[in-house]
């Protein structure tokens, strides 16, 4: 038998096994349900690698998938009533705003670079920006239980025209809700750079992260995001992401 | 057990020369184990305040050791696409080094505009391959903003300068061989110079060890060239040399036996080690000298070769173990050092002295004993133009005693008044001639650039509080009053840059903002869209600890001393409670550590005569001949010094180590003679004729010995300043040594002699 036919033999002998590419897993995870709109408070705990932390209680009201988004800071005192209203566009820039209460001043900021960091946490823009199922591969490199659930291993490779920071990533995606549970992220040098770990909970017929932990693995820093008093689907309107709701501050 | 040992080598020497080139074969095998390292920080103790800042420093805010490149044509403008992109590959390749943490140039800093209220942080060059436009906007960019322009761009705007910050805990060999390496690459279309306190303190260990090592074998050279003309022997220049070679090994081994052994990095060679073989050479070679010299004499004497080694071995026995003892008691008072490495280098030169005595004692009258010498040649029997001329001189203090003390008291205390004109200078910059590559490019560098010096400041505070950061602001504006600070960079610059971009890019707002909140809110809005660990250099992360650099051109340590008295008096009228500052840096450190060795050494000094006169008092059994052993090492010591002061040169941590020589050459001449000048009072010599006798006896191999190591003068050729000193002070220190003894201890035993004749009688 001919060397290609024994391949061919084989990679249908695996189809068949998993049952499912790693395309249609990925398909899966972009399709998952999804509310209209999340009202939630955010703990966000950055620790750097002297284990020293600085933490941050945010609001947060997104709409559209996150394509919309405003913050107001509570704590720690000194940024309280900071304020960021993000607005992505698919033609152009995405619009930045921040309020700073001090100043009373609005400015507009922009990241030049999908690698920087939002917000000084370990999460760039571009790990907050959904991405686009076709810029990307897709290969299901196996499968495995993780913290009991069983998992595909799927492995996603940026096509050579995709701008961005990473050369690859490894994901975990539960087979029976088609959720990432765990991501690693490879800088351009190849070398392991991030590690996410994400928890949901099931609420109002969705599952949203209630926790999410990023390890910057090079930097030895981390940030714990926790959610509490998820509200979805409150029927958000679009006017609230404006400028000047950013210098309302919501009670808590 | 001595006596045995002697007796052994004469007795059977074939077996004596075997089992002694074994065992020194096998301590010498441990030189498979010597690490060498040029850390200079490991010689530095943690526990000195400015090594505890350092550390504190690089733990908090990573390295701040740096390698300063500058490139550029002279009389072109940097600001060309050609140049630039050179940059930007050149930066590009230095941060791909795993051991480079940060690279600062044009190509890598970020620039903060504001345009109608919109905040951009972006790279100041866009890329590799820029567009006029482009080259325009970061010349009017850096023209806006001189405190960045200042760090990238020379004065003339010639040359673009290149930072590069290691990794924490690279050391600076490493460091300076990585970053070279990718330097050569990229030699040749421009102009390249280097420089930095991490690139110097990397490059001059291994300089300095090759130059030396050229040096001492030069010397080496001369050494035997002056012993073949004055015992005019082959055999016996060789059988000196054989002590002093396998001496040498057992030392060399003994360094690796002992890093094995005990893992102390006290014993890896260093910088301070590259003297231990000329001081080895020096003190092994005295003891050859006198053994042969006397076997000669009494073979003159006696015309048959085992009754003279044996008589030679019975008379110098005593001497030669004194010698050796008193001065590996001189070298061990390093082990009371507080650096690891003077430990290290008093326990391992103290073994080669052990084996060089032990080859003394066995391998030369072993090898003497094989040897079969005719009694009618020139080396037996005839003395040589020196031996005869020492006798002379002998004869004329003698005859001019009070004289001759007199003049050599004028002279000590001449030397003791130049003590006081001393100067300590730590910057290695000063090991450079003027007009050699380093120097030059270190010049070049102060003239055109920042400067490749930097002094830290560790402060502690609120640093959100506006108060806490004016007051930085202030010690800031202090220090680039001084005329050697280029500029000085701490969070105070970046908020005030911060704090003018978000006022719509207005000048007058580039001051501290007024509140703790606006503070804050600067560091927020940086934050949502900077990358966190862009302060990282320069704040802690709760803003309670801070650095405040100050790039610096070189300067002396004295100036430096000024320096840091001056900013510690500013602070404490300045500064309140609520910011607390402590001063480091590379040159501060340095400063402190070559204080600390030359502290060291002079503790090593005292305790080293102390100790000497104690082990000669017991072995004498009578002070007066401890003191008088004492006296000629002490008077050179003082001579040495004080010479140093009177003429300018410098002490630093490698002149400091010179007196180790003194001690351990000094004493030997000594010892040699207050034995001999003992044994001749107990031969019953009458009292006109003893002190003639002694300079007969001893004199001659005291001037030999001094002469002969006097061929580390080749050392006056050394590319580098200090090694040139030490080459100067050597032949300065022998002469003053044998000198010392031969006046100074001579006429005073001539002049006190009646009562040593008495005390002898009692005895």
């Amino acid at each position: 038998m001919k060397l290609s036919i024994k391949i061919i033999i084989l990679l249908l002998y695996c189809t068949s096994l998993f049952g499912i590419t790693g395309f249609e897993i990925a398909k899966a995870v972009d399709e998952r349900k999804a509310p209209l709109d999340m009202t939630a408070d955010l703990k966000m705990t950055l620790t750097n690698k002297r284990g020293k932390t600085r933490t941050n209680e945010i609001r947060s009201v997104s709409k559209d998938n996150s394509a919309k988004q405003i913050i107001w800071f509570f704590a720690p005192a000194d940024d309280k009533g900071v304020a960021f209203l993000k607005i992505e566009h698919d033609d152009r820039d995405d619009e930045m705003h921040l309020w700073l209460p001090a100043f009373k001043k609005i400015r507009r900021i922009s990241a030049s670079k999908k690698g920087d960091a939002f917000m000084g946490s370990d999460l760039s823009f571009e790990d907050l920006t959904s991405r686009d199922l076709d810029e990307y591969t897709y290969e299901l490199s196996g499968d495995t239980l993780l913290d009991g659930q069983a998992c595909y291993v799927l492995t996603v490779i940026p096509k050579p025209e995709t701008d961005t920071e990473y050369t690859r990533h490894i994901e975990w995606v539960t087979k029976n809700k088609f959720l990432v549970i765990r991501a690693e992220s490879y800088d351009k040098s190849g070398e392991l750079l991030k590690i996410r770990r994400i928890d949901y909970t099931e609420q109002e017929g969705y599952d949203v992260p209630v926790r999410i932990y990023v390890e910057n693995v090079k930097k030895e820093h981390n940030t714990l995001l926790t959610f509490e008093h998820i509200k979805l689907d409150t029927g958000v309107k679009d006017a609230l992401f404006q400028e000047k709701n950013l210098k309302r501050l919501p009670r808590r | 057990m001595k006596n045995w040992l002697s007796e052994q080598a004469v007795n059977h020497p074939k077996r004596t020369l075997i089992l002694l080139i074994l065992f020194t074969l096998f301590i010498g095998f441990g030189v498979k184990w010597i690490i060498v390292d040029d850390d200079v920080m490991k010689m530095v103790p943690e526990d000195m305040e400015s090594r505890r800042s350092w550390d504190a420093i690089l733990d908090e805010f990573g390295s701040h050791e740096m390698i300063f490149i500058a490139i550029g044509d002279e009389g072109k403008s940097i600001y060309n696409d050609s140049l630039l992109a050179t940059v930007y590959a050149f930066s590009s390749a230095l941060q791909a080094i795993p051991e480079v943490d940060n690279v600062i140039s044009i190509s890598t800093v970020d620039r903060m505009d504001s345009d109608d209220g919109f905040i951009n942080i972006s790279e100041l060059q866009p890329g590799p391959n820029l567009q006029p436009d482009e080259i325009a906007g970061i010349k009017t960019y850096l023209d806006r903003h001189p405190d960045m322009k200042v760090r990238l761009v020379s004065k003339d705007e010639n040359y673009a300068n290149i930072v590069i910050i290691p990794m924490a805990g690279i050391d600076n060999n490493t460091f300076r061989n990585v970053v070279v390496k990718v330097v050569e690459a990229y030699r040749g279309p421009y102009e390249i110079h280097i420089g930095g306190h991490a690139y110097l303190t990397g490059t001059i260990p291994v300089l300095i060890r090759e130059d030396v090592m050229n040096l001492m074998r030069v010397g080496i050279l001369i050494m035997a060239l002056i012993l073949l003309v004055n015992l005019r022997s082959f055999p016996a220049v060789g059988m000196v040399f054989s002590v002093i070679l396998l001496s040498l090994v057992a030392m060399m081994g003994s360094i690796g036996w002992l890093t094995l052994l005990t893992g102390s990095e006290g014993f890896h060679f260093s910088m301070l080690n590259t003297s231990m073989p000329i001081i080895l050479l020096t003190i092994a070679n005295s003891d050859g000298v006198h053994i042969l010299t006397k076997f000669f004499k009494e073979l003159r004497i006696s015309g048959d070769k085992r009754k003279a080694i044996k008589k030679t071995m019975h008379t110098l026995r005593m001497p030669v173990f004194l010698t050796s003892a008193t001065t590996v008691a001189a070298f061990l008072t390093l082990l009371s050092s507080p650096i690891d490495q003077m430990m290290g280098f008093g326990i391992c030169i103290s073994v080669g002295i052990i084996w060089a005595w032990l080859l003394s004692i066995t391998l030369l009258p072993a090898l003497i004993t094989l040897k079969n010498w005719n009694i009618n040649s020139k080396a037996v029997s005839r003395t040589s133009i020196l031996e005869k001329t020492v006798d002379h001189f002998g004869s004329l203090v003698i005859k001019y005693p009070k004289i001759v003390l007199t003049c050599g008291v004028l002279i000590v205390l001449t030397g003791l008044w130049g003590l006081r004109s001393l100067k300590v200078e730590a910057n290695i910059v000063t090991f450079f001639k003027p007009g050699t590559e380093m120097r030059d490019s270190i010049e070049f560098m102060d003239r055109e650039l920042t400067g490749t010096m930097d002094l830290e400041m560790r402060v502690e505070g609120d640093l959100k509080d506006p108060a806490v950061l004016r007051e930085m602001d202030g010690i800031q504006n202090f220090l680039e009053q001084y005329p050697a600070v280029s500029t000085t960079i701490s969070i105070v610059d970046i908020i005030k840059q911060m704090h003018r971009t978000v006022m719509d890019d207005d000048p007058e707002y580039e001051t501290i903002p007024d509140s703790r909140n606006k503070v804050n809110n600067l560091f927020t809005l940086y934050a949502m869209s900077g990358d966190p660990d862009d302060f990282s250099s320069l704040v802690d992360y709760d803003y309670q600890t801070g650095v405040i650099t100050a790039l610096m051109k070189n300067i002396s340590t004295t100036r430096i001393i000024k320096f840091v008295k001056s900013i510690r008096m500013y602070l404490q009228e300045n500064t309140d409670d609520h910011l607390n500052v402590t001063i480091t840096g590379m040159v501060v450190i340095l400063k402190d550590m070559v204080h600390l060795i030359i502290k060291s050494s002079f503790i090593s000094i005292i305790a080293s005569i102390v100790i000497i006169f104690l082990i000669l008092w017991i072995a004498f059994r009578r002070a007066i001949w401890g003191i008088l052993s004492v006296i000629p090492l002490t008077a050179a010591v003082i001579l040495n010094f004080g010479l140093m002061g009177l003429s300018g040169i410098y002490i630093s941590h490698i002149t400091a180590l010179l007196s180790s020589i003194i001690i351990g050459v000094g004493v030997d001449f000594a010892i040699h003679y207050v034995s001999q000048f003992r044994a001749l009072i107990g031969s019953g010599i009458s009292q006109a004729e003893i002190s003639q006798e002694a300079i007969n006896d001893v004199g001659y191999p005291i001037i030999l010995d001094a002469a002969s190591n006097m061929g580390f003068g080749a050392l006056l050729f050394s590319l580098f300043i200090p090694i040139q000193y030490i080459g100067g002070l050597m032949i300065f220190a022998m002469i003053s040594t044998s000198l010392g003894t031969l006046t100074l201890l001579a006429s005073l035993t001539e002049l006190i002699k009646p009562k040593l004749f008495k005390l002898k009688a009692l005895q």
